[in-house]
């Protein structure tokens, strides 16, 4: 299908890429449905595209690239919400926050992940209990 | 809102899982404990507010700067 979108124009992804966050991402509950960009390949970070509001994109990345013994512990109600039966579905990904002005000080949401079952294509975003900042260094 | 007055060692209970209880009352501080099964998240509100400010000011960003992460990743590694 085609979507439009404000920062990449008019573009063609496959359906069966769509994400849905039944619950939106916090702060936007009006979008539910994503999918996952992956133009630059010369840094590990995908845009992360609204479907439903052209101008809302986040960029993520892989959180064991920021902290590599990051890790998520889902509640049962977690695997409950993304229909997931088995680890072996799940992605996680971070929300990066780029200071235009100042990129080397780029930094990952590490208190709340985006979590993905990779087979029903549900997603969420969830807060851990650990008390990881919600601006973590990237480079730091 | 319901409002109640409870009493240090007073609690509250919601449901049949859920027990708030006030431990310690100093000043304008209540401390208090929280009983409630795992699959219950439990966060200080402003937690919530961090992660909504956290993603609005991330949906800022218009464009991933390429070059400049590029360098900044040779320089440090």
């Amino acid at each position: 299908m085609r979507i439009k979108t404000s920062r990449f124009g008019s573009i063609e992804i496959p359906e069966q890429a769509i994400l849905t966050f039944p619950s939106g991402v916090m702060g936007f509950p009006a979008s539910t449905r994503y999918i996952v960009l992956d133009h630059d390949r010369d840094v590990p970070f995908k845009w992360l595209q609204s479907l439903d509001e052209e101008s809302l994109a986040f960029v993520v990345t892989d959180p064991v690239l920021c902290k590599p013994d990051y890790q998520v512990v889902l509640t049962p109600d977690d695997m409950a919400d993304l229909k997931l039966s088995s680890e072996r579905d799940l992605a996680v990904m971070v929300i990066l926050t780029i200071p235009s002005d100042d990129p080397s000080r780029v930094t990952a949401n590490l208190r709340g992940p985006l979590i993905v079952n990779q087979h029903s294509r549900l997603a969420k975003q969830m807060i851990v209990r650990e008390d990881h900042p919600t601006r973590y260094p990237v480079f730091s | 809102m319901l409002v109640l007055t409870r009493k240090t060692g007073e609690g509250i209970a919601i449901g049949p899982h859920i027990r708030i209880v006030v431990v310690e009352i100093q000043g304008n501080q209540v401390r208090l404990g929280i009983e409630a099964p795992p699959e219950v998240a439990v966060h200080r509100d402003e937690v919530y507010a961090r992660i909504v400010d956290e993603n609005k000011r991330a949906a800022s960003t218009v464009s991933i700067p390429v070059q400049a992460l590029v360098t900044l990743k040779n320089l440090r590694s």
